[in-house]
């Protein structure tokens, strides 16, 4: 199949998306794509699907913390981004979408809203609610590891 | 804009962590919204320092009947900046529009019962709806799509009525805080306008100045106020 002329090929948009969990969270992109396709679906039918056409073409997440850029047709961007508000968790690990920019090419995705945002995590061990506890910091955000689960803190509630 | 959620103990999240994410996601204030048994400890100060969110304390009430809502509306009224009521069945939301004490009603979310008479009820008493899109972005199957339709007979209700309200993702952790942007992209699958979504959050912020304002001790009544040597 020979390429389509420029004037009828797709017009795509890219979605900068920041990513956030619990620490112990895994995410690989075919969850989160498949998660990003359940929301749009969820919300806007096959019909908006098909229209957004979303697909995640760059992924990157590790300890709690990740980075992506979804693509989808330029007049569909909206229901991309309703989709993506509604993905709350993959595989049943809480999950955190936040659109940070919008770019009609990869590059100016990736050099505008996500270059070098994203910070390692490290651990350590804090004192909160009174205990000193193992948690996971990044930031001035602390994940603080209970019994229970996780806790959300920042620097301010923990010493 | 301001968005509402709830914090720790009630929720996973503390205060501070919701407020550092919501400076992510834009927004100018955070309303701590806990049931009144699980309020937050805060340093507002501190937090608006740090990420440049004011807090916004508020109560969240879930009363089981209107009677216990009468009590419980009374005795929260003067702990918090903002008074939240839930209502889980119509006949509470039906008694709590008609409560001037009451800041905030967030009806039924599948709006099952909500009619005109009630949101004509709420404007009249000054109490605004509480447009809550938590259903819509975390339930599934049924529930989910109930929920929408239950949105948009609240958006037809309120712009007849051209009742006050405000929009909420009513986020239960810092995970389940989205942006502005986002909360308007699923609100207009329900027809919300994305400028109507930005003033139901918008709208949280004046709320809480105008209650600052009448708990300072200088407010008399509407427009009338003790001037600082009398």
């Amino acid at each position: 199949m020979s390429p389509l002329p420029k004037h009828l090929r797709p017009r795509y948009r890219y979605l900068a998306v920041a990513l956030e969990a619990w620490p112990d969270a895994e995410l690989d992109r075919p969850g989160f794509q498949a998660a990003i396709e359940a929301g749009v679906r969820a919300l806007s039918g096959d019909e908006g699907l098909a229209a957004a056409d979303p697909e995640v073409i760059r992924f990157a997440f590790s300890d709690g913390s990740g980075e992506a850029i979804v693509r989808t047709r330029r007049d569909a961007v909206e229901t991309a981004r309703a989709g993506l508000a509604a993905v709350d968790a993959v595989d049943g690990a809480p999950l955190a979408v936040c659109v940070r920019g919008i770019s009609g090419t990869v590059r100016g995705c990736e050099e505008r809203y996500l270059a070098g945002r994203q910070l390692r995590g490290g651990e350590s061990t804090v004192v909160f609610d009174g205990a000193e506890r193992p948690a996971t910091v990044r930031g001035d955000r602390v994940d603080v590891h209970l019994e229970s689960g996780f806790a959300g803190a920042t620097d301010l509630d923990t010493t | 804009m301001y968005e509402a959620a709830r914090a720790r103990p009630a929720g996973p999240s503390t205060v501070a962590r919701l407020a550092a994410t919501a400076a992510d996601c834009g927004y100018d204030g955070l309303v701590a919204a806990n049931p009144a048994a699980d309020r937050p400890a805060v340093d507002r100060e501190a937090v608006a320092e740090a990420w440049g969110v004011d807090v916004v304390d508020a109560v969240v009430l879930e009363p089981e009947d209107p009677a216990a809502a009468s009590g419980a509306i009374g005795h929260h009224r003067p702990e918090a900046t903002v008074l939240i009521v839930r209502a889980r069945t119509h006949a509470v939301a039906a008694h709590a529009a008609r409560q001037a004490k009451v800041d905030v009603l967030v009806p039924p979310a599948d709006g099952g019962d909500l009619d005109d008479v009630l949101v004509n009820a709420a404007a009249e008493h000054g109490v605004r709806l509480g447009v809550d899109l938590g259903p819509a972005l975390r339930s599934r199957g049924p529930e989910r799509t109930d929920a929408i339709a239950g949105l948009r007979k609240l958006r037809e209700l309120l712009e007849h009525a051209d009742a006050p309200y405000v929009v909420t993702g009513s986020a239960g952790s810092h995970l389940e805080l989205r942006a502005p942007r986002e909360l308007a992209a699923v609100a207009a699958t329900a027809g919300f306008e994305r400028e109507a979504v930005e003033a139901g959050l918008a709208e949280w912020g004046r709320l809480a100045e105008r209650n600052r304002e009448r708990l300072s001790g200088d407010y008399v009544a509407p427009g009338v106020r003790r001037e600082g040597d009398g």
